[in-house]
C-alpha cells in the first residue's frame, strides 16, 4: 500500500512539474506565438487524455472523438453568438453536451465490437459535418468583446489562455490518474485485455464502458470548447474533421495507450515538432510538415509499437533486472494443503443450482437438448462426456455467456436465465475457462483483484480479498509477476484465484487440469478438495476420468447435447451407455 | 538507433540553418509586408497564384524605386503557408506577427474561414489586412484593420442574376426567362443560392425550372443532367466546387446534346478559371463556360497582363493573382499617402483612401474607397467566359476583353 502511495505522490509531482515548466516557459519568452502554442498544446493533450480514458483503457478504438470535440466547440460558439453566454459557463456546458453526445453515441454503438465499433464511431463526426453544414453553421466566429474581454474569456495576453487550458489539463489528468488507480480503470483495462473474462468475473462491462465514454466525451467537449475560444473561428470541418479524431488517437498511440502519460508525451513531442517543421521548412517546401510528421509517427510505431512510454518502460525494467542480477525466478507453488478429508461429503439436500430443461440450438443443430439436473450445496459435480457433447456450451449457459433457446436456470431459488454474466458472478457463480483467459498486461495480483471487486466493500477490502485468494491457491510469491509471463499451471491457479476472490457459492471449472502434468494436476485437485471441504460447491468439466472419479461426488454425463445419465462416479463409469459414448458400442458390449 | 538519431539531427540541423539564414537576411531598411496563403493542401494552387501576384507587385515597386515617400525604402514580402485549416492559419499568423513585429500590412488568405482566423490575430496586432475573401462576416465583426476588396458573397448573389441577364441581353437582344440550379452543398454555393430557391428568382423574371443539390463527390451525374434536359432551362447555374464533379457534369451535358453553345452554364468563384483546370478538362469541354468572380484580367490592363504572363509564365491573370497584385499596390499607395510604414498610419491611410487610378485600376470598377467596416464600396463583379481556351472577361462592358457568347 505504501508503495502505491509513493507512486501516487510521484505522479502528482510530475504533473506539478509539467504545469510549472509550461508556465515558466511562457514567462521566459515574450513571443506571443510561443505563448499561443503553450496554450494550445494542453488542449490537445486533454483531447488525447479523453481518447485514452475511453479507447486507451477499454481497447474499444474510437475514430470519432471529433464528434464530442465538435459539439463542445459549437456549444461554446453558439452560446456566445446567440445568447451572449460567456465561455466561462460555455466550456463546462460544452463538457456536459459532450458527455450527453457520448452517451447517445455510446449506448447503441457498444453492441459492436472491434473494427465494426471503430468504423461506426468514424461515421458520427463525418455525418455531423454534413448536419452542421446543412444547419447553415459553416463559418461561425466568436465576436470580439472589446470591453470586458476577460469576462468572455478573451485576453490580449496569450498567457491567460494558457492558464485556462492548463487548468483544464490538470482537471483532466487528475481525473485520469484517479481512474487509473481505481476499480474503474482496472475494470476498463480488464475489458481491453479480455472482455469475456472480465464479464465472467463480475465486471459490468457495459456500465464501465458507458462511464468511460461519458467522462471521455465530457473531456473532449471541454477541450473543443476551449479550442473554439482560442481559435475564434469554428467550421464543421475544423472541429468535426477526421484530423481531430486522428489527432486524439495519434497523440495517445504515439505516447502510449492505456497509461496516463501517453497522451501527455504525445502532445509534448509531436505538436512542437509539427509546428517547428511547419515554421522552419513550410515556406520552402509547402506540405513538408505532413510528410515529416507522418514519417516520425511511422518510425516510432515501428520502433515502439505500443508507444514511447511502454518502450522506455520495458527498457528501464530490463536494465533494472540486469542491474540487480536476479530476474524474478518462478517460485514454487506452496503445497501446504491441510489434511485431506477422505470421507465423502454428505449432500446437504439443499438445491443450489437448478437446471430446468435447457436447450440451445444453433440453426438446426442442437448443442444442448432438454438438459435438466440439480446441483446441491457442498458437492463436487463432474460434468463429463466426449468432445462435442455440449459441456462447455452448458457452462456458458450457466454463467450467462450464452442465452439458452429454451429452459430456465435457477440459482439459489432465483431465476437467473436472463441475467448477464457479471450479475451471475455477483449472485455467486464463478468460473474458469477451458483455455485460460487472463489479463496479460496486469500482474497476477491485479488479475485476481478484478475478480475481487464484485464482493469488495472498498479498494482496501478488494486488495485484501485478492491476497487471500492468492494465498488459498499458493500463488502469493508470484503476486507481482505479469500474467503474460507465468507458466500454464500458474495461469490455471491464477484464474482459480480470480474466481475465488469473488467469493462464489458455485464454482464452474472448465477443464482445470488440461495441459498439466500428473504432479501438477494432483496439486490442483488437492486444492479443489480443500475448497469443497470448506463448503464451496464445484462443477467441473474434465476429460481425465481418473481425476474425476477421485474428485467428484456425483457425475453428469452428456453426449450429443443430451443428458445421458447422472449418479455416483462408480455407478456412472460402469454404465454401458457411458462406455458406449466414450469408447463405442463394441467396447460397451464386451464389458457389459 | 544511430541512424534514427542521425536522421533527427539532420532534420533539426537543417531547420536551424534555415532559420538562421532567414534571420540574417532580414534587413532593417526594408519594409515588411506579409502574405498568408494556403500553399499546401487542397487550396495550394490558388495560394500559389496569390503569391505570384503579390511577388510580382513587390518586384515592380522595388524596381521602380521603392516607396518614394520613405526615401525609396524597399518592400519585402514575407510569405507564410497557412496549411489547410483555420486553426493552422491562426497559429501561422500568430507566429508571423510574433517573429515579424514590424509588419506594415498584409494580405490573405483566400478561403473565408482562413481569412476569419487570420484577421482575428492581425486585428489584435493592429496590422492592416487586405483580403479577397467573399464572406460578409469578415467585415461584420467591427474590426478596424480589415479591408475586403471583393464584393461579398451576398452582394455577388444579389448582383449576379441581373448581371447575367444584362450580359445575355447584350449578346442576343433578349433576356432569358428560365433557369436551373445544380449545386453541391458546400458553403460557397449554399451561400450564393440562399435567396434563389423557390420563387426567389421571380423578381428577375426568371422561372426556376430545376433545382438540385448533392453532396460531393458525385459518382454519377446522369440522373441530375437528365432532369436538366427534361426541364430545359435557358441557362444553368452549375455551382460546383470540385474539379472532378465539374468534369463529370460538363461531359454529361455534352453527351446528352446540351453543349455550352446550346445551354450556357454559370458558376461562381474562381474555380472554373484555374489554369490547372485546362490541363484536366481540355479546351473543348470548357469552351463557352461562364463564371462570376470578384476580379479578373480586364480591358485597360494589357500592359500589366503581358508583363505578368512574361514574368511568371502563367497563361492568364486570375482573380487571385491580380487581386493580390492589387493588394500590394494598395499597401504601397497607403504608405506613400501616410509617409510612414507604421501599421496604424498605413491603416488610417487605407481608411481615408479614395482613388481611381494607380492601384485602383487592378480592381473591377477602377475605384477604391473603403466603407467604415472595411468593405470596398461599389465593388462590382465581373463575368468571365472561356473563349478559345482562355477565360476572358466579358462583362461589364467597360472591362470586357471580348464579347460574350450566348445562344440565340
Amino acid at each position: 500500500m505504501e508503495k502505491k502511495r509513493a507512486a501516487l505522490y510521484r505522479s502528482l509531482l510530475i504533473i506539478f512539474a509539467l504545469v510549472a515548466l509550461c508556465l515558466l516557459l511562457s514567462f521566459a519568452t515574450n513571443n506571443n506565438y510561443y505563448r499561443l502554442m503553450l496554450a494550445v498544446i494542453p488542449i490537445w493533450a486533454v483531447l488525447g487524455i479523453s481518447w485514452n480514458v475511453f479507447s486507451g483503457y477499454s481497447g474499444l478504438i474510437s475514430f470519432g472523438h471529433a464528434a464530442f470535440f465538435g459539439v463542445g466547440a459549437y456549444t461554446v460558439t453558439l452560446g456566445l453568438v446567440n445568447f451572449g453566454l460567456t465561455p466561462w459557463i460555455g466550456v463546462p456546458l460544452g463538457a456536459i453536451v459532450g458527455a450527453l453526445t457520448a452517451g447517445l453515441i455510446g449506448i447503441p454503438t457498444f453492441r459492436l465490437r472491434g473494427v465494426y465499433f471503430a468504423l461506426a464511431m468514424l461515421a458520427y463526426p463525418l455525418s455531423m459535418v454534413y448536419v452542421f453544414d446543412w444547419l447553415g453553421l459553416q463559418e461561425i466566429t466568436l465576436p470580439m468583446m472589446r470591453e470586458n474581454g476577460p469576462a468572455y474569456m478573451q485576453f490580449t495576453d496569450n498567457r491567460w489562455y494558457q492558464v485556462v487550458s492548463l487548468s483544464l489539463f490538470i482537471v483532466a489528468i487528475l481525473t485520469c490518474l484517479f481512474i487509473e488507480r481505481s476499480r474503474f480503470g482496472r475494470s476498463l483495462l480488464a475489458i481491453k485485455q479480455n472482455e469475456l473474462a472480465a464479464e465472467a468475473c463480475g465486471v459490468d462491462t457495459f456500465k464501465w464502458k458507458l462511464y468511460a465514454i461519458l467522462i471521455s466525451g465530457a473531456m473532449a467537449g471541454a477541450a473543443g470548447g476551449l479550442f473554439a475560444v482560442i481559435q475564434l473561428v469554428v467550421t464543421p470541418a475544423s472541429v468535426f474533421g477526421l484530423v481531430i479524431s486522428a489527432q486524439a488517437m495519434i497523440l495517445t498511440l504515439f505516447g502510449g495507450a492505456g497509461i496516463i502519460w501517453g497522451p501527455v508525451i504525445g502532445a509534448a513531442v509531436l505538436l512542437p515538432l509539427s509546428e517547428t517543421l511547419h515554421a522552419e521548412l513550410g515556406h520552402l517546401v509547402p506540405g513538408i510538415t505532413g510528410m515529416v510528421y507522418g514519417a516520425a509517427i511511422i518510425l516510432v510505431m515501428v520502433l515502439a509499437p505500443e508507444g514511447i512510454y511502454w518502450r522506455i518502460n520495458d527498457l528501464l525494467k530490463r536494465r533494472k533486472v540486469s542491474e540487480t542480477g536476479d530476474a524474478p525466478a518462478p517460485v514454487a507453488v506452496s503445497s501446504r494443503a491441510p489434511a485431506m478429508h477422505e470421507t465423502r461429503r454428505a449432500r446437504s439436500g439443499e438445491v443450489l443450482l437448478g437446471v430446468d430443461n435447457i436447450s440451445k440450438f444453433y440453426g438446426g443443430l442442437g448443442a444442448v437438448k432438454e438438459v435438466g439436473f440439480e446441483i446441491h450445496t457442498g458437492e463436487i459435480v463432474g460434468v463429463i462426456g466426449p468432445n462435442g457433447a455440449g459441456k462447455t456450451t452448458l457452462f456458458n449457459i450457466l454463467n450467462g455467456l450464452i442465452q439458452p433457446s429454451s429452459g430456465r436456470v435457477v440459482f439459489n431459488g432465483i431465476d437467473i436465465t436472463s441475467l448477464k454474466p457479471n450479475r451471475r458472478c455477483a449472485a455467486g457463480i464463478g468460473r474458469t475457462f477451458q483455455v485460460v483467459r487472463s489479463f496479460p498486461r496486469m500482474t497476477v495480483e491485479e488479475n485476481v483483484l478484478i475478480g475481487a471487486y464484485v464482493r469488495a466493500e472498498n479498494e482496501g477490502d478488494a486488495w485484501r480479498r485478492a491476497a487471500e485468494a492468492l494465498g488459498t491457491v499458493g500463488l502469493t510469491g508470484r503476486a507481482h509477476a505479469l500474467a503474460g509471463s507465468i507458466s500454464t499451471k500458474e495461469l490455471r491457479l491464477m484464474e482459480l484465484a480470480r474466481a475465488l476472490a469473488g467469493d462464489p457459492r458455485l464454482l464452474l471449472l472448465d477443464e482445470p487440469l488440461a495441459g498439466l502434468g500428473a504432479d501438477e494436476a494432483s496439486e490442483l485437485t488437492d486444492i479443489l478438495k480443500r475448497l469443497a471441504s470448506g463448503g464451496l460447491t464445484i462443477a467441473i468439466i474434465e476429460h481425465t476420468m481418473q481425476a474425476m472419479v477421485d474428485l467428484a461426488d456425483r457425475m453428469i454425463v452428456l453426449d450429443h447435447g443430451v443428458l445421458l445419465t447422472e449418479g455416483a462416479p462408480e455407478q456412472v463409469t460402469r454404465d454401458p451407455h457411458v462406455i458406449e459414448a466414450y469408447l463405442g458400442r463394441k467396447w460397451a458390449a464386451k464389458h457389459a | 538507433m544511430n541512424r534514427k538519431t542521425g536522421l533527427l539531427a539532420a532534420v533539426f540541423g537543417t531547420a536551424m540553418l534555415i532559420s538562421m539564414a532567414g534571420a540574417s537576411a532580414q534587413d532593417a531598411k526594408e519594409i515588411e509586408i506579409a502574405a498568408v496563403m494556403p500553399l499546401s493542401g487542397p487550396w495550394a494552387r490558388l495560394g500559389e497564384e496569390s503569391k505570384i501576384g503579390a511577388e510580382l507587385a513587390v518586384k515592380q515597386i522595388n524596381e521602380n524605386g521603392g516607396i518614394k515617400a520613405l526615401g525609396g525604402a524597399k518592400l519585402k514580402l514575407v510569405v507564410v503557408d497557412g496549411g489547410d485549416s483555420p486553426d493552422k492559419f491562426k497559429n501561422a499568423t500568430q507566429r508571423l506577427v510574433s517573429e515579424h513585429p514590424d509588419l506594415a500590412g498584409g494580405m490573405g488568405a483566400y478561403v473565408s474561414s482562413f481569412t476569419l482566423a487570420v484577421t482575428e490575430v492581425t486585428e489584435r496586432a493592429g496590422i492592416p489586412w487586405l483580403t479577397l475573401s467573399y464572406s460578409p462576416k469578415i467585415t461584420d465583426r467591427g474590426f478596424k484593420h480589415v479591408f475586403a476588396t471583393s464584393p461579398t458573397a451576398v452582394k455577388q448573389a444579389d448582383d449576379g442574376m441581373p448581371a447575367i441577364i444584362d450580359m445575355a441581353k447584350q449578346a442576343t437582344g433578349k433576356a432569358p426567362t428560365t433557369v436551373g440550379i445544380v449545386m453541391d452543398n458546400t458553403p460557397s454555393p449554399v451561400g450564393f443560392t440562399k435567396n434563389m430557391h423557390g420563387d426567389g428568382l421571380k423578381k428577375y423574371g426568371l422561372d426556376l425550372v430545376v433545382d438540385e443539390q448533392f453532396t460531393p463527390p458525385l459518382s454519377d451525374c446522369g440522373p441530375l443532367m437528365q432532369k436538366v434536359r427534361a426541364a430545359r432551362p435557358d441557362f444553368l447555374l452549375l455551382l460546383l466546387t470540385a474539379t472532378p464533379d465539374i468534369k463529370l457534369c460538363l461531359e454529361k451535358l455534352t453527351e446528352i446534346g446540351l453543349p455550352r453553345t446550346r445551354l450556357p452554364i454559370v458558376n461562381n468563384g474562381g474555380v472554373l478559371g484555374s489554369p490547372d483546370l485546362l490541363k484536366v478538362m481540355g479546351k473543348d469541354l470548357l469552351e463557352g463556360s461562364i463564371f462570376i468572380t470578384a476580379n479578373w484580367g480586364a480591358k485597360g490592363q494589357e500592359d500589366f497582363i503581358k508583363k505578368f504572363e512574361d514574368e511568371t509564365g502563367e497563361k492568364w491573370v486570375t482573380q487571385d493573382s491580380i487581386s493580390n497584385y492589387g493588394h500590394v499596390m494598395l499597401l504601397a499607395a497607403a504608405m506613400e499617402m501616410a509617409k510612414s510604414a507604421d501599421p496604424e498610419k498605413v491603416n488610417e491611410a487605407l481608411h481615408s483612401m479614395d482613388i481611381s487610378d494607380g492601384a485602383a485600376t487592378f480592381f473591377p470598377g477602377g475605384h477604391v474607397k473603403f466603407a467604415e467596416n472595411g468593405l470596398r464600396e461599389e465593388a462590382p463583379l465581373v463575368i468571365v467566359q472561356w473563349q478559345n481556351g482562355v477565360p476572358v472577361t466579358v462583362w461589364p462592358k467597360e472591362s470586357a476583353q471580348a464579347e460574350p457568347v450566348w445562344p440565340q
